[in-house]
C-alpha cells in the first residue's frame, strides 16, 4: 500500500498565559519560536553561510495581527531565528507595496520592524526589485490556453524561499494560501489560478509555513496550531480547514498536481499534537466581510429618493457618477 | 449632478456660505448646505481635483485653496473642513475676510493653537463654532433629556465608548491608509484627539465642568499616535464619576456604530441605545417614506433622515448657521473647543505620569 501523495506536519503552539494574545511581540516570538523549532526539525533543505533565503508572510495591509487576517510578525521573526540559527544563512523577509501601501508602512505598523530587530533578518520591497516572466502551468514560456504568463521577482527566484501565509480566506472565497501570497508578488494581467500555480511553480518554496496561530474565518479563532509543507499541500490542509473542497479551488487542485492526490497531517515527535477536528469545529463558519462600496442598486434607489423627496444624498451613497 | 433639495428657499438673502475641504466630512457639510433653508451654499475649496469635480457637479464654485476663495467669495461664513493642522490658518484667514467660521473637531491641534486662534477670531469680530456632532445625535440628546428630566434621580457613575476603525478600516483592503490623521504634526494626537474630543465636549455637556483623575493611552499597532485611550473622570457638579474610553482600531461594519452612552442612576439606567433605532434599515424605510409623503403635503424633509448618524452634522451646522443669522453666539463655540481641547491636553498628562499603555503620549504642542 503506498503512502500519501503529501506529508503535511503540524505542531500546536503553547498557549499565552491569559487571554488569547500577548501584546509583546517578543513575547509572543518566544513562545511560538519552539513549535516552530519542531515544526521544521528536518524539513529544512541544506543551507550554509552566505545563502540566502527569503520569507514571504501574508502582510498585505496593517490589519491587527490578532484578527488573524495577516501573518503574526512573531511568527515570520521565528521561523527567521530557527532559520538563522541552523543554517546561518542571510534570511530577508519580503513584501511588494501596492496601489494602497507601501512595504515599508504596513511592517512598521505591524510590527515587523520590531519583531526582526530579535534577528539578522532585513525587510525588503519587492516592487522596486527586477522579475523575470516564468512558465506557465502547462510549462511552456509563451501564453497557452490560460493566456499569459506572471513576472517573478526575481529575488525569489535565485533564494531559497518559505512562504508565511496566515489562515484565513480571500474576498473571492478560497483559502489565501501560500500559494496565492506568492501570486500576490507577481506582476501581469494574469488569471489568479495561473498566477499562484505559476509562480509556485516557479519559485519551487522549500516549505510554507501556515500561521494558524490566530486564524480567520468570519471572525478570528486562537488556535494555536502551525503547519508546515509543500505549499500546494499546505493550502490543501488549510482549504479542508476552512471547509473549503480542493476539487473547487483550481489553483490548489492544479498545483497538487494529480488526478487524486493524498494528503496526510502528520503529528510532530516531541511536540504537541493539533487536534483538526476540534479547530474545525471551533473555527467560525464566515467569509470576508463586505466592501464598503454601495451596491449600485442601492446608490441608484437612494438617488432616486432624494430626488423625489428633497433630501440630501450622503456622499457613501453617491455611487459612481461621472 | 448631485440633486439639490427640492423646494430649497433660494432666496439671494441667503446666508453666503464657502466649504472649505470637500474630502470627506466637508461633503456632507456641503451637501448639508445645499439642503438648508436660509443658506446659500455658494463656494467650496479643495486642492484635490476629485473632490473640485464633485464640488463643481454639486453646483457651486470652486477653488484650488481656502485662501483664494476667502479672498474672492463675498460670504458670510465658512465651514472649516480642513486637516487640524490647517484649522488656525484658515480661520486667519476667514478672519482677514470678516467670514465667521464653523471648525471641524477637534478646534485645533492644542490649547495654545485655539487660543491664538480665538484670539485672532475675536480681533476681527468674527463667531467661531465647532463641530461637536454628538451633541446632535439623536440618541445623545434622548439621553440628555431623560437625565435633566431626572428619570434616574441622582447619577453616581457613567460611561462612554465611542470606537471605530479609524483610518485602516477593515477586510477587504479597498482604501490606502489615511495619511495626516497619522500623523501626530498634522493631527496633534491620535484616537483621544480625534474620537476623544468628542465624547469629553459631551460628558461636560452632561455633567458641568470635569476634572480628569487618570488616563491610559495605547497602541494596538506599532502607530504614529495612539489608537486608544482611557480616562477617569469626576464631574463635581454633579457628583458623578465617569469612565470613558475611545478607540480607532475595531473593524466597524456601517450602519453600526459603536458608540456607548449609559448613566447609571439610583433610580434606573439611560442608555443611548435605548434612544436609537432598533433595526437601521426599517428606520431608514420609515424615515425615506416620511419624507417623500412631507414633499407631497409639503413638510419639510429630516434631511440625511435615513441614514440616521448623518441627521446630526446637518443639525450641527443648521443650528450654527441659525446663530449667525440671528446675531447670536453659536450653540457649540470656540470656548467648548478649547474647553474640549484643555480635557484632551490633561488626559495626556495624566496618561504620561502613569506610564502605563503602549505608546508615547503626543509631543506636538504647536
Amino acid at each position: 500500500m503506498s503512502g500519501p501523495d503529501y506529508t503535511v506536519r503540524a505542531v500546536a503552539v503553547a498557549e499565552p498565559d491569559r487571554g488569547p494574545w500577548e501584546p509583546d511581540v517578543d513575547d509572543r516570538a518566544d513562545r511560538i519560536e519552539p513549535a516552530v523549532d519542531a515544526l521544521l526539525d528536518g524539513t529544512l533543505p541544506e543551507t550554509s553561510p552566505g545563502d540566502r533565503v527569503t520569507l514571504v508572510p501574508d502582510a498585505h495591509y496593517p490589519f491587527h495581527p490578532s484578527s488573524g487576517f495577516v501573518t503574526d510578525p512573531a511568527v515570520v521573526a521565528a521561523v527567521a531565528a530557527v532559520v538563522e540559527r541552523r543554517s546561518g544563512a542571510a534570511v530577508a523577509v519580503a513584501g511588494a507595496s501596492d496601489d494602497l501601501v507601501s512595504v515599508d508602512r504596513t511592517a512598521a505598523s505591524l510590527g515587523y520592524r520590531s519583531a526582526l530587530d530579535r534577528v539578522d533578518a532585513t525587510l525588503v520591497d519587492l516592487s522596486g526589485e527586477p522579475s523575470t516572466p516564468v512558465p506557465g502551468p502547462a510549462g511552456g514560456s509563451e501564453p497557452t490556453r490560460d493566456g499569459p504568463t506572471p513576472s517573478v521577482p526575481e529575488r525569489l527566484l535565485e533564494t531559497a524561499v518559505i512562504v508565511v501565509p496566515t489562515l484565513r480566506p480571500t474576498v473571492a472565497g478560497p483559502v489565501a494560501g501560500g500559494m496565492r501570497t506568492l501570486a500576490s508578488l507577481t506582476d501581469g494581467a494574469v488569471e489568479p489560478p495561473v498566477a499562484a500555480v505559476a509562480s509556485t511553480r516557479a519559485v519551487d518554496p522549500v516549505a510554507t509555513v501556515l500561521d494558524a496561530t490566530t486564524a480567520y474565518a468570519g471572525s478570528p479563532y486562537a488556535a494555536n496550531a502551525l503547519f508546515a509543507g509543500p505549499t500546494a499541500a499546505v493550502d490543501a490542509v488549510a482549504g479542508s480547514v476552512l471547509d473549503r473542497s480542493v476539487e473547487d479551488d483550481e489553483a490548489v487542485r492544479r498545483g497538487l498536481g494529480s488526478d487524486e492526490p493524498t494528503v496526510a497531517v502528520e503529528p510532530v515527535d516531541g511536540a504537541t499534537d493539533v487536534d483538526l477536528d476540534a479547530v474545525r469545529a471551533a473555527l467560525p463558519d464566515g467569509e470576508v466581510p463586505p466592501g464598503d462600496s454601495m451596491h449600485p442598486a442601492v446608490t441608484t434607489a437612494y438617488r432616486l429618493y432624494a430626488a423625489v423627496s428633497g433630501d440630501a444624498v450622503p456622499p457613501h451613497l453617491e455611487g459612481d457618477r461621472p | 449632478m448631485i440633486p439639490s433639495r427640492l423646494g430649497r428657499w433660494t432666496d439671494s438673502g441667503g446666508l453666503a456660505l464657502g466649504v472649505l475641504g470637500v474630502g470627506n466630512i466637508g461633503r456632507v457639510h456641503l451637501q448639508s448646505a445645499l439642503a438648508m433653508d436660509g443658506v446659500d451654499a455658494a463656494a467650496a475649496a479643495d486642492p484635490v481635483r476629485a473632490n473640485r469635480d464633485w464640488a463643481d457637479r454639486a453646483g457651486v464654485r470652486t477653488y484650488d485653496d481656502y485662501a483664494t476663495l476667502l479672498a474672492s467669495e463675498d460670504l458670510d461664513a465658512a465651514v472649516v473642513a480642513l486637516p487640524p493642522f490647517l484649522h488656525a490658518d484658515a480661520v486667519e484667514r476667514a478672519a482677514e475676510a470678516g467670514v465667521d467660521v464653523f471648525v471641524e473637531k477637534p478646534l485645533a491641534r492644542s490649547t495654545a493653537e485655539a487660543d491664538r486662534l480665538l484670539e485672532t477670531a475675536a480681533s476681527a469680530g468674527i463667531a467661531v463654532g465647532v463641530d461637536h456632532t454628538l451633541r446632535y445625535q439623536p440618541d445623545v440628546r434622548g439621553v440628555k433629556r431623560e437625565y435633566d428630566e431626572g428619570r434616574v434621580g441622582h447619577v453616581p457613575y457613567a460611561t462612554m465608548t465611542r470606537v471605530n476603525d479609524g483610518h485602516l478600516g477593515r477586510p477587504p483592503a479597498e482604501d490606502a491608509p489615511s495619511s495626516w490623521p497619522l500623523d501626530a504634526e498634522a493631527a496633534g494626537g491620535g484616537a483621544l484627539l480625534e474620537l476623544g474630543v468628542h465624547c469629553l465636549d459631551v460628558l461636560e455637556w452632561l455633567f458641568g465642568d470635569l476634572e480628569v483623575v487618570g488616563a491610559t493611552v495605547d497602541g494596538t499597532l506599532a502607530l504614529p499616535v495612539e489608537d486608544a485611550a482611557t480616562v477617569l473622570l469626576w464631574g463635581p457638579e454633579t457628583g458623578t464619576t465617569i469612565t470613558f474610553h475611545c478607540g480607532t482600531y475595531q473593524w466597524e461594519e456601517l450602519p453600526e456604530v459603536n458608540t456607548r452612552l449609559r448613566l447609571e442612576g439610583v433610580a434606573g439606567t439611560i442608555t443611548a441605545a435605548d434612544h436609537r433605532p432598533s433595526n437601521f434599515y426599517a428606520n431608514a424605510a420609515a424615515s425615506a417614506l416620511s419624507n417623500v409623503a412631507s414633499r407631497v403635503t409639503g413638510d419639510e424633509p429630516d434631511v440625511f433622515g435615513p441614514t440616521y448618524y448623518l441627521q446630526a452634522h446637518y443639525e450641527a451646522l443648521s443650528a450654527f448657521c441659525a446663530a449667525i443669522r440671528a446675531g447670536d453666539r453659536p450653540p457649540v463655540d470656540g470656548e467648548d473647543g478649547r474647553r474640549a481641547l484643555e480635557l484632551v491636553e490633561t488626559a495626556y498628562e495624566r496618561a504620561d505620569e502613569a506610564g502605563k499603555g503602549g505608546v508615547d503620549v503626543p509631543e506636538v504642542r504647536p
